[in-house]
């Protein structure tokens, strides 16, 4: 038997002792996992982002363009220093301005417009018939939006199409559980899965 | 301490599924309209057309994403496409590397011709943005360390204009970003994610802005099918998660039985 599924096994089982209730077994196996993950995580960003995309071209090929994103990025740990963590700021402000300068326009085209244009298609299909999906996708985009206008109060037609839309969020808070619970579920198969076929071997 | 009802029920999902598992039994699922249109949409790509396939996901969604990435990769190689991976989460990468060099394997693909991968980038926003650029000038070197120009299948993949799709691979929302920035370039993009992204996604799906995507165990059993392909990790899991999400069903009619049987008796 390898040796890594072995190991595998023996944590699986560590952590799912916390079943039964929280011990030192689980702990050791839950902070283990986590150390793990970060040391990974740590040694990949090291290479791919500190290495490759700053010091190398920085040190060895001389891209003396990569010095600004240095001291930006040197000026982060200025947060450390009392005195002088007003530093701190200037990397910050850089980080929000182009961050929401490259993800509004995006965000507003891909999230709002290409999905209110969805949104909005004929009643009718090409034979001329009532469309049931387009009348269903209207039906629900206004009455949940009546659910969520709060400048009046929820009374008379305003009451009831609210009430409708709560009914369409309900509809998809169910579904979104119920795919959360498969999904979870899924999780679990896999490791009894991988308990029976590959640590204890009792299936092929 | 003493057992309680929660310990009764885990224990029971334990021996259930267990069970279920070992019985051997393979639950054929009919294939979705969803998952149809993922595997005509890989069928229509011409042979040798270049896949981007973007790991954009954490280890512990490997149950899930492990058989949808295996069935989706089994149609690229079968389809004669080349797949070229990278990881926009570094934990994805070396599951990534590892799912393409086992998958690639069983077809007889070369590494550097058939399919390729390119390894981690960080600033997800920054490396999709880039590659609409250059491919290789964000990746000058694949995950091994050889360089870019050096892969046979890489040679005039330059951008997305050389790419037929982006397909990620994601278990959070990576797969927005994709359409948000890559879909700036015109890329089409499809994926393959954990079922408890399918509701976010749907409405992707349904205007367009995605043209395909394969959800959960259940989509994964489902390509399986349309591959002909029997005993796969999809197909394994489906018996199981269908009895675990009768007994789930079973638990809650049980529990509200007992509440109501307790309140009138309290009344």
């Amino acid at each position: 038997m390898e040796i890594g599924a072995v190991i595998a096994g023996l944590f699986t089982l560590a952590i799912l002792t916390f079943l039964y209730r929280d011990n030192p077994v689980y702990k050791m196996a839950e902070s283990l996992l986590i150390g793990v993950s970060i040391g990974y995580v740590l040694v990949i960003t090291w290479s791919s982002t500190l290495v490759d995309l700053l010091f190398e071209p920085l040190f060895a090929q001389g891209a003396l363009s990569l010095t600004l994103p240095l001291l930006l990025g040197l000026m982060m740990f200025s947060r450390f220093h009392h005195r002088m963590s007003f530093l701190s700021r200037i990397p910050i402000a850089v980080m929000i301005g182009s961050g929401a300068g490259v993800a509004i326009p995006a965000m507003l085209e891909q999230r709002t417009l290409k999905q209110m244009s969805a949104t909005v298609m004929p009643l009718l299909t090409t034979s001329g018939r009532p469309d049931p999906a387009a009348i269903v996708i209207l039906a629900g985009v206004l009455t949940t939006l009546c659910y969520f206008y709060f400048s009046r109060e929820h009374k008379g037609m305003l009451g009831v199409a609210a009430k409708i839309g709560t009914y369409f969020l309900m509809i998809f808070f169910g579904t979104t559980f119920g795919y959360t619970v498969m999904s979870r579920m899924s999780t679990f198969i896999g490791r009894m899965e991988f308990l029976l076929t590959d640590f204890l071997r009792l299936t092929g | 301490m003493r057992l309680q009802t929660r310990h009764w029920v885990f224990a029971s999902l334990f021996v259930l599924i267990a069970v279920v598992m070992a019985s051997g039994i393979r639950l054929s699922v009919p294939v979705s309209p969803e998952t149809q249109r993922m595997y005509d949409f890989i069928d229509s790509l011409p042979a040798g057309a270049v896949v981007l396939l973007s790991f954009d996901h954490e280890a512990s969604s490997l149950p899930e994403i492990q058989p949808i990435t295996r069935a989706l990769l089994r149609h690229c190689f079968e389809h004669d496409l080349r797949p070229v991976g990278l990881a926009l989460l570094a934990e994805g990468t070396a599951i990534g590397y590892r799912l393409m060099q086992t998958t690639a394997r069983e077809y007889g693909k070369e590494y550097g011709i058939d399919y390729a991968y390119l390894g981690f980038k960080p600033q997800y926003v920054a490396a999709i943005l880039s590659m609409g650029e250059s491919i290789s000038a964000t990746f000058p070197q694949d995950y091994l360390g050889r360089p870019y120009d050096s892969l046979a299948l890489l040679h005039g993949v330059e951008n997305y204009d050389d790419v037929a799709a982006v397909l990620s691979i994601a278990d959070g929302s990576f797969t927005t970003h994709w359409m948000e920035y890559g879909g700036r370039y015109g890329v089409p993009v499809i994926a393959g994610v954990t079922a408890a992204m399918v509701t976010t996604y749907d409405p992707y799906l349904a205007s367009g802005q995605m043209q395909a995507m394969v959800g959960g165990l259940r989509g994964a059993a489902e390509y399986e099918k349309l591959l002909g392909r029997k005993g796969g990790g999809g197909a394994r899991g489906m018996l199981a998660q269908s009895a675990a999400h009768l007994y789930v069903i079973l638990l809650i009619i049980l529990g509200n039985v007992a509440y109501f049987i307790k309140r009138r008796r309290s009344a």
